[in-house]
């Protein structure tokens, strides 16, 4: 036995592997990504007896022939060519026990590696429930290799699966008989024999399988090195001389797995004579029915999004209150000046930035993880389905947008479960345009101020909540032309029919669903969170300098001194207070971000802006909920105000142009909330489109394009708005 | 026996996969999810997507231009799935 022992566990989606990959690691399990891909990394280490052994979680899926380098992944590892995990001793493949013949596909490509292997059998109790009778021993004998039946939600048979490990590692490595015809096998040596001569000596039987079978696979395009175009060539007629023989390329591999999956499968599985309805056909007949399964697709979303917005707000204000605190601890500790200034309004109000949106992203989480693990996920991708397909996409772009709505991060990452490549892209590109929980606080800000307190049937529908709720749409509703004309132009080509597995329901697992929720939680903390604090305290340095703040800091020191009395005269605070906040302002103005505004005025004129808006708009491109707290501060009444803060609502008010007319108007207000339902002002957004898709290009143009439409929105908005008004 | 696209079956009805033609990129993706020539399969609801039993899975399905599913339809009761 090596030092460590590693095992891989493959299998098909829906088969409970991850229930059994946590069943068999327990805590001790931790979450990255393989280097260079967005392929999750799952390593489990545990201890059996008295070896150590690190489990490696490979993602759910149907076959290991490689299409990207994402799916290069599994295969690099199982071969021992995945650099950050090393060899594996073995691997676990798992199967659903009732579904044998469609899971041995992928199981005979697992077999085709010759690393020692062990076939586990999963939810042994559903197929037995079902009337379903496998012969697991005779199963045994015929493939030569440890069989375990298991029930992994129940933790049944789990502890087999160790032993059965050992006794396959024990065994060494097994002899890898082809699947393939002679002829097949013959042209698989003449292609290692022709790469030796190309200086790629013993290269893995299980690639030149692949190499061959593969048509616009990702090997014959990544594997060639300088005889690329030479080995492209061979590859060509070695196809047609195969064809020629009778074995046709691609098809020759679902013939032969499938054909040694029912060979090897005969007589040993006995299926129930009569078809029972399952509890998932009974429930189905109403959640993916054609009207009832609409509406309770509706009611279903109407809980979740009126829970996140209930549950929520509590968190979000506490977390509020711990930052309120910690600043008044560091100013308590600290006196006014560039430290505590950098420390309250960088660095500290930074990391509140990045917590505020926790609570959020958590009880979303939640909620998709629960939905997804009972199962309920596939059926509102059915549903959604013909809506999505009006816009070229598929049903598979509906979670990816839906989880948008609160935040576009985790949105953009739910998007790596849609395999066609030009649907995922398209996903990514128009998420960021729904409405997400932080253009809230604008959109409050601006209706309660500005649009007319009109109501219509005794109070219930009001013009300000109609607004708050076209506003919340209005992304969405340009989104439909965008993913149009994405999938038209840079997306172009033929639409691949939509095929999906609906997994039975299920009780969801609270380990699998909390674990989950932990690991989104802890990824957007570390990943996204590391950059808005960065671009917080470049845009706290930027309101900053150059500017004198000792008469500020004088003042701010004066204000607190009178604090500290028994007895604070209210009068004498007031003044300074107001002094005080004058004078934040007038360095703010002439701060290199006033400058920058003021610099930028003749470009926002046109939208109606003055360049206060145009400071806070700029601010609030790292993040876009930074623009409340800016406004605040350029219209010197502090940064601690809030979007329901009544002096913030007056003084916009009575902003006045020079010449005396009034900045804010109703078209105004409506092209600033135009504006930030499209701009990409949302720095962590792009950076994981930017990883997500591998490219700063895409990020790049994910933010131009928004704010290019952002800007003649709000154009066309004001414009037109304020001729009519 | 009749030779019908996959799309003109019934709720209930069973058939067996007769052909599938298209690109070989999904035809290959199709079989590996189950989808392949000789595969038993039941319209479970018809419509676009529709959804199929095959085996113990249910999948919900939408043929393309680009892709087209011919099947044999197998009168009542000779196959279960």
């Amino acid at each position: 036995m090596p030092d460590v022992l590693k095992v891989a566990l493959i299998g098909n989606p829906n088969t409970g592997k991850s229930t059994l990959f946590n069943a068999l690691s327990g805590l001790q399990s931790r979450v990255g990504n393989f280097p260079g891909v967005t392929v999750e990394k799952k390593i489990g280490r545990v201890q059996w007896g008295e070896s150590k052994v690190e489990l490696i979680d490979l993602p759910g899926t149907y076959s290991l022939a490689p299409r990207s380098l994402d799916e290069m992944v599994s295969v690099n590892v199982l071969l021992g060519t995945q650099a950050d995990v090393g060899n594996p001793d073995a691997v676990v493949c798992i199967v659903d026990a009732s579904n044998l013949e469609r899971n041995f596909y992928l199981f005979s490509q697992v077999l085709d590696i010759g690393l020692p292997t062990v076939l586990v059998m999963n939810m042994w109790d559903v197929a037995a429930d079902r009337g379903q009778k496998i012969d697991a021993a005779g199963l045994e004998t015929r493939l030569g290799i440890p069989v375990v039946t298991c029930s992994a939600h129940k933790k049944t048979g789990v502890s087999e699966i160790q032993a059965a490990v050992e006794r396959a590692v024990a065994a060494g490595p097994r002899p890898v008989a082809s699947f393939f015809p002679t002829v097949f096998v013959t042209e698989s040596q003449s292609l290692a024999e022709k790469l030796s001569g190309w200086g790629h000596p013993n290269f893995a039987p299980y690639l030149l399988e692949r190499l061959l079978l593969d048509v616009g696979g990702w090997l014959e395009s990544h594997y060639g090195g300088q005889h690329a175009h030479e080995l492209f060539q061979y590859l060509q007629h070695a196809r047609e001389r195969l064809a020629a023989a009778g074995c046709k390329v691609p098809m020759i591999e679902a013939r032969t797995r499938y054909a040694w999956a029912r060979e090897t499968l005969k007589g040993l599985v006995v299926q129930p004579a009569t078809r029972a309805v399952t509890f998932s056909d009974r429930v189905d007949q109403w959640l993916t029915h054609r009207v009832v399964g609409l509406i309770s697709f509706f009611f279903i979303m109407l809980v979740v999004f009126l829970s996140l917005h209930t549950l929520s707000p509590p968190l979000q204000g506490l977390l509020e209150e711990g930052q309120g605190w910690l600043s008044s601890q560091v100013a308590f500790l600290i006196g006014p000046g560039p430290l505590r200034s950098l420390l309250n309004d960088g660095i500290i109000a930074g990391v509140g930035g990045v917590l505020v949106f926790l609570p959020q992203i958590i009880f979303l989480f939640l909620f998709i993880a629960l939905l997804e693990d009972c199962g309920y996920m596939a059926r509102a991708a059915f549903l959604m389905d013909k809506l999505m397909t009006k816009v070229g996409l598929s049903g598979k772009s509906f979670v990816p947008l839906m989880s948008s709505f609160a935040c576009a991060i985790p949105g953009v990452m739910a998007a790596r479960v849609i395999e066609n490549r030009r649907d995922r892209m398209v996903t990514i590109l128009i998420a960021p345009l729904m409405s997400c929980s932080a253009r809230l606080p604008v959109y409050v800000l601006m209706t309660e101020t500005f649009v007319p307190d009109i109501r219509w049937l005794g109070g219930v529908v009001s013009l300000k909540g109609l607004t708050l709720f076209f506003m919340t749409f209005f992304g969405a509703f340009v989104a439909i032309p965008v993913a149009w004309i994405l999938k038209k132009t840079l997306f172009r080509g033929e639409t691949p029919p939509f095929v999906m597995e609906l997994p039975s329901y299920k009780w969801p697992s609270a380990w699998i669903v909390l674990r989950r929720v932990f690991d989104s939680a802890y990824s957007f903390v570390t990943r996204a969170g590391s950059l808005i604090l960065a671009m917080s305290i470049l845009i706290w340095a930027a309101g900053y300098f150059p500017g004198n703040h000792q008469e500020s800091d004088r003042l701010q020191a004066q204000i607190e001194d009178l604090e500290k009395q028994p007895e604070p005269p209210a009068d004498k605070l007031a003044t300074l207070s107001e002094k005080q906040n004058e004078l934040t302002g007038a360095l703010l103005e002439t701060s290199l971000l006033g400058r920058l505004g003021h610099a930028i005025e003749p470009a926002v004129k046109p939208l109606g802006w003055d360049w206060k808006i145009g400071v806070g708009v700029i601010a609030s491109f790292p993040a876009r909920e930074v623009i409340v707290a800016t406004m605040g501060t350029i219209y010197s009444l502090g940064g601690d105000v809030d979007e329901s803060n009544p002096d913030l609502q007056n003084t916009l008010k009575n902003s006045k142009w020079p010449d005396g007319r009034p900045v804010f108007t109703l078209p105004v207000a409506i092209s600033i909330m135009v504006f930030f339902a499209l701009c990409a002002q949302c720095a962590s957004t792009l950076l994981v489109i930017k990883r997500e898709t591998n490219s700063w290009g895409w990020a790049v143009f994910t933010f131009v394009y928004m704010t290019g439409l952002a800007y003649v929105a709000a154009l066309l908005v004001y414009q037109i708005g304020s001729r009519w008004a | 026996m009749d030779i019908v696209p996959l799309d003109c079956l019934q709720a209930g009805e069973t058939a067996r996969i007769a052909d599938i033609e298209g690109c070989v990129d999904i035809v290959t993706r199709l079989a590996e999810i189950g989808l392949r020539n000789g595969a038993v399969v039941r319209m479970v609801q018809p419509g676009r997507p529709c959804i199929l039993a095959l085996d113990n899975q249910r999948l919900s399905f939408r043929p393309e231009d680009c892709t087209h599913v011919f099947v044999e339809v197998v009168p009542a009761g000779a196959v279960t799935v």
